[in-house]
């Protein structure tokens, strides 16, 4: 069996920066998405539904509101006695600064790589959206004997190239050079930001490169070591998505309004597992006219709503308009109002009669709690 | 064992056959309610929130759904070091053992669960009402009183009142008189099989009621009679909002299209009385471009291509293009495919309807004796243009194309 032979690891807070708006108070891993989820439910669910229950969270700020959302990973199956989550927030010591990078970041979190006991360990960035069969991936990073095993995606959306490796893979299967788009402009190939590692080889390359002063994980610890180590590409066919600017994730979210990739996202054999609340199934009034949208429980709706993702405790109240908008959990419309291409954070009021109106290139953004 | 105020025992044994195909396979309390409830988190959340976290469950009829679903009873917060959820199954002992043979006898079989708690008073719940219940309120007044038991009683009408346990009450609440579904009530106050005991009273009679072989060992029929005979005080507890017994297959369908009755108060999110349930992350619903969706309640998982209107979808439930659902509860899983139309039912769960199939009849359509709810069993199969009449209960698979 997996479970004991595989750790994870996953980045929270790894280029918060990209969706600042929506990671101003917390971490990219708690950004919430698809109306009812938040990025690391699907991180987490592809790990579990693989059978790795030993997680380690890497985290260095704004991670309450991760923290709130994981609890006790119950809800992942994750509260277990032996195992389950581990947040690894900065261990930190007055002389020491607060890591800069990712190399930094698994150098810190060196003790739980040492103890977990683990053959190999996935490392996984929070903000790729993909139903992942790691199960598949870990068997073919066995069979192939490879030390380093790169989870990558082909025509992949990428709008914000320079966070995301581009790969070239040989007919084998190795990963034979890895850029950045302007080095391998012909090749479409992306890394996923999901990795897994030989275990023993990833302590070993992140105490040297941490030596060395490395940085990122593709260029220090993977493109540093493709001539030493035996780098593979597993090539992830199904739905994906990096959450790798504000259009990328407004993006990703409508892309659940197709029955495609709702099926594939959410395949009922490996589910997506999340917090959830008690709340009354959502309640459609008699003046309701809802299409083409995503809406999740505990939503109240008496007004128009179309082309829509809903968290949960949206309401939408009569003679209200609501398109090409997502609104995250317990945002209130009123009356008459009218949104069209909004994304709207937690919470946040629109008063009657209200119209707002965002642009396919930048979509009208209303803070979390705000009133307008 | 630490000392509990209150120990409550909940009765979940019935086996609900009014509820026909229903509860072929789960128990009453089992059965699913208002889109992803069942009707047992009722009385959990209601003990949950009324600071009771000591509930002994007692099972005996096709309890593998139940235990699973009540599990470590983490839903409702009832997973305690201290007290918490227990499932009390009939059980042998040295001398041997036996069914559970009437309410009376289930708590009688327990008397040494609610020992060990050594508890002032012990409620007595049943699984098959929907309620919101501030059970502590009762309890206040049971102390209050001092009396060996308290029945909580709704006030209904006179016509409604022989369908009913009657209370005949003195001006200050006690009770004179207990009358089982009596041709001519002399009071409205019918009893919600909701009873508060003083420990050692409810020992000590049934303990009495279990050494008289002609008793029926039941509640509402010996113990209340038995206590009342024996000059104990017994007193009624007034209870005015929103209680429905769901023990049969109108009255299931009616308490769940009460949630859409906006002149109803039965706000299941309200956050000072939440109703728990065992939940499953699903995805959230999706309403195509086709979908209609009007005064319906739809549930997380559900896929809707085809018109809703009075209507409630539990989880996971497809609506296909075409389709069209009116006046009817559709249970998890159910797939009711393009064309077909289902009115005036309670699909179950895993049904299929399959194309252009019809069930259940308006009320408009046919002569008001003929009308009534139209049950497809769990698992069954419609086939392509079925008509399955109005008051029908299906629990094979029906052909295409006959009735």
């Amino acid at each position: 069996m997996i479970s004991s032979s595989v750790a994870g690891i996953v980045f929270a807070n790894a280029h918060d920066e990209t969706i600042e708006r929506l990671t101003k108070k917390r971490s990219i891993a708690s950004v919430p998405f698809g109306g009812r989820y938040r990025l690391i439910d699907f991180c987490l669910s592809n790990l579990v539904n693989a059978g790795v229950s030993n997680i380690g969270i890497i985290t260095k700020e704004k991670y309450r509101s991760l923290m709130d959302h994981l609890g006790s990973g119950m809800h992942w199956d994750l509260d277990r006695k032996s195992g389950g989550i581990r947040i690894l927030p900065p261990y930190n010591v007055s002389r020491v600064r607060l890591y800069q990078n990712h190399v930094e970041a698994l150098y810190g979190a060196m003790d739980f790589m040492v103890r977990c006991n683990a053959k190999h360990i996935v490392v996984y960035d929070a903000r790729t959206v993909a139903n992942i069969n790691i199960s598949e991936v870990i068997k073919t990073h066995t069979s192939n004997n490879a030390d380093i095993t790169v989870v990558c995606r082909r025509g992949l959306e990428i709008t914000n190239g320079d966070n995301t490796m581009a790969l070239d893979v040989g007919k084998d299967g190795r990963v034979l050079l890895t850029g950045f788009p302007a080095k391998i402009a012909a090749d479409d190939c992306r890394s996923m930001g999901v990795y897994v590692f030989d275990r023993e080889k990833l302590i070993d390359i992140v105490k040297k490169s941490y030596e060395t002063g490395g940085d990122t994980i593709n260029d220090d610890l993977i493109s540093a070591n493709l001539g030493t180590l035996k780098v593979m590409a597993y090539e992830h066919k199904g739905y994906a998505a990096i959450m790798d600017c504000p259009k990328a994730y407004r993006r990703a979210n409508f892309e659940l309004l197709n029955t495609d990739v709702r099926k594939d996202l959410f395949n009922r054999e490996r589910p997506i597992y999340t917090k959830t609340r008690d709340d009354m199934p959502t309640r459609y009034g008699t003046q309701s006219s809802v299409t083409n949208s995503l809406v999740a429980e505990g939503c109240v709706i008496e007004g128009t709503v179309k082309n829509s993702v809903l968290f949960r405790g949206v309401k939408v109240e009569k003679g209200a308009v609501v398109e090409n908008s997502i609104l995250m959990q317990g945002v209130t419309v009123n009356e008459n109002a009218q949104l069209d291409k909004v994304v709207s954070d937690k919470n946040a009021t629109v008063n009657a009669g209200m119209v707002i109106k965002g642009t396919d290139e930048q979509a009208f953004f209303v803070e979390k709690n705000q009133t307008l | 064992m630490i000392k509990k105020k209150c120990v409550a025992m909940l009765l979940a044994g019935g086996q609900g056959s009014r509820l026909g195909v229903l509860t072929g396979k789960i128990a009453k309390p089992a059965v699913p309610y208002g889109g992803k409830y069942r009707i047992i988190d009722f009385p959990l959340s209601n003990c949950t929130n009324s600071g009771i976290d000591t509930v002994g469950i007692l099972t005996q009829y096709k309890p593998l759904e139940l235990n699973d679903y009540v599990g470590s009873g983490k839903p409702w917060d009832l997973d305690r070091l201290n007290g918490g959820v227990h499932i009390l199954p009939p059980y042998q002992g040295q001398k041997g053992g036996d069914w559970y043979k009437g309410t009376a006898n289930a708590i009688y079989q327990n008397l040494e669960f609610i020992e060990r708690y050594n508890p002032q008073y012990v409620l007595i719940l049943s699984g098959d009402h929907i309620y919101k219940m501030d059970y502590s309120k009762m309890i206040e007044q049971h102390e209050a009183t001092g009396a060996a038991c308290t029945i909580s009683v709704l006030e209904v009408s006179l016509e409604e009142a022989s369908r009913f346990g009657i209370m005949n009450t003195n001006d200050d609440g006690s009770i004179y008189e207990f009358e089982e579904k009596p041709k001519n009530p002399k009071s409205q106050l019918a009893s919600m099989g909701i009873y508060v005991f003083t420990w050692e009273k409810l020992k000590k009679y049934l303990t009495e009621d279990n050494e008289n072989p002609d008793s029926d060992n039941d509640f509402g029929k010996n113990v209340i009679p038995l206590m009342l005979s024996a000059g104990e005080l017994m007193m009624v507890y007034r209870f005015s909002d929103y209680w429905k017994d769901v023990g049969t297959v109108d009255s299931l369908w009616e308490a769940n299209l009460d949630l859409l009755n906006p002149n109803i108060d039965l706000n299941l999110s309200d956050r000072n009385w939440r109703i728990y349930s065992r939940t499953v992350a699903l995805p959230p619903q999706y309403i195509s471009d086709t979908a209609k969706v009007e005064h319906s309640l739809v549930t997380d998982g559900c896929e809707v291509y085809g018109a809703l209107d009075y209507s409630i979808l539990f989880e996971n439930v497809t609506v296909e293009e075409g389709a069209s659902v009116d006046y009817s509860l559709v249970m998890p899983g159910a797939v009711i495919k393009k064309g077909a139309k289902v009115k005036y039912a309670i699909i179950a769960e895993d049904v299929v309807v399959e194309e252009n199939a019809v069930i259940g009849k308006d009320p408009s359509e046919i002569p008001p004796e003929d009308f009534g709810i139209t049950v497809i069993g769990s698992g069954v199969t419609v086939g392509k243009g079925a008509i399955v009449g109005a008051k029908e209960m299906i629990t094979e698979d029906v052909k295409k194309e006959e009735a």
